[in-house]
């Protein structure tokens, strides 16, 4: 096991499945589009003074409830830190989301892989911008899935 | 099983002194408080135990209570205990927390402040006078007023832990108002007697805050009600100035000078 812990394969199949129950169809909590952070809008009527998701690309993926668990009630923008170009872009949308929608509380969704923690600097970049102040939460999912950690930072 | 969870915790600690010790073992620390109204479920939910801890105290607590009954072994299903249980703060809550530092700074000089004053001819009414207007400025109502006005409005004001803390801040003005009257006719044991009351109390208040309230409180605020909260804490604030905080800030420092050199000599 070497390289990058982002790139690294692991192949998890055999997990033993938990308790799960599929019975239903869920509805999607969405309520917005666009939602990538290049395209989405600060001035966007769905980002005002509301709370907000900045969310890692691979989180969805990952954490089977998101829907339910996060995204409902909330807005969303979603990022790559690892791969996407521009991120000073990224931090001076936080520092509108802040200053300009007035959103009440930022919430960010990262992978426990070293290199999505930069989506928490961007955050924390913008929100340093900011003139306004708000509380920015952290969230750690697991590559299988769970929740690791859940702060205000 | 289930009478005892809806039953006052003082009335079975009363019947059976043995649960008050095994709660103890659980960090739950209600056999020395003097209301005991809280109930036996809401004692076990505000605590946050993990999944284990909570069924092997409920057993041993079922078998204190029923000798003879057949308890069953407790059986827990592991996979809830993934959840994370480290404290974390909401920020205005973590600003909470972050005020009782200083108020515990002057708590830890108490004893002290009552032992010059013992020591003393004459009461030190400028030194009295000063801790008085401390506490009532800055603990009272720049802290637990942020308490009051805010944080315990996103909650059931019911709830019996925060008639407890509602209680705990009235005895609180009551020691202070004891310690004023004891300066006016220059009565050194009333003003030992009330300040030492006044930092046991707030001593326990404080632990019971930072450990089981502001958490419990936390764990039941959406993000919606976090910002919110956090807009009206910083507009309070704001409203008071910076001047208010760094001038009792001062004071402590003044204050720590003046005893912890003594405590050097």
């Amino acid at each position: 096991m070497s390289g990058c812990p982002g790139s690294r394969t692991i192949d998890f199949s055999e997990k033993e499945e938990q308790g799960e129950s599929e019975s239903g169809k869920r509805q999607s909590q969405l309520r917005q589009w666009p939602l990538q952070l290049h395209l989405v809008s600060p001035h966007a009527p769905y980002f005002q003074e509301k709370d907000i998701l900045l969310v890692a690309d691979c989180v969805p993926f990952a954490l089977a409830d998101f829907h339910k668990d996060y995204l409902k009630g909330k807005s969303i923008a979603i990022a790559c830190p690892k791969l996407d170009s521009d991120q000073e872009v990224y931090i001076e949308k936080v520092k509108s989301l802040i200053d300009d929608a007035k959103i009440n509380t930022l919430t960010v969704m990262i992978m426990q892989v070293p290199c999505c923690f930069g989506l928490v600097q961007v955050a924390k970049g913008g929100a340093e911008k900011a003139t306004r102040k708000i509380p920015v939460k952290q969230v750690v999912v697991g590559i299988e899935g769970g929740v690791l950690s859940e702060e205000w930072i | 099983m289930k009478n005892i969870l809806n039953k006052e915790i003082k009335g079975i600690i009363d019947t059976y002194p043995e649960v008050g010790k095994i709660l103890e073992e659980y960090g739950i620390g209600c056999a020395p408080c003097s209301v005991g109204s809280c109930l036996m479920k809401d004692i076990v939910g505000i605590h946050n135990l993990d999944p284990l801890q909570e069924a092997t105290l409920m057993y041993r607590i079922e078998k204190v209570i029923y000798p003879d009954r057949d308890v069953p072994e407790p059986k827990v299903d592991l996979t809830k205990m993934a959840t994370p249980r480290k404290i974390t703060y909401s920020p205005s809550v973590k600003k909470l927390v972050d005020e009782h530092v200083l108020i515990k700074r002057l708590l830890a000089l108490i004893p002290s402040i009552v032992e010059y004053i013992e020591s003393s001819m004459e009461v030190d009414k400028d030194l009295v006078l000063s801790c008085v207007d401390f506490i009532r400025n800055y603990a009272d109502k720049y802290h637990h007023m942020k308490e009051e006005d805010i944080l315990f409005k996103y909650i059931d004001e019911n709830a019996e832990i925060i008639q407890i803390m509602y209680k705990d801040h009235d005895t609180g003005r009551n020691h202070v108002r004891q310690v004023v009257e004891g300066v006016g006719s220059g009565d050194k044991a009333a003003i030992k007697e009330h300040l030492l009351g006044y930092m046991d109390l707030l001593t326990q208040h404080i632990k019971k805050e930072d450990e089981i309230l502001y958490p419990w409180i936390d764990r039941q605020l959406s993000d919606t009600q976090v910002g919110e909260m956090f807009q009206r804490c910083n507009a309070a604030d704001a409203s008071v100035g910076d001047e208010l905080p760094r001038k009792y800030e001062n004071f402590i420092n003044e204050l720590e000078g003046k005893f912890l050199m003594e405590v050097v000599k």
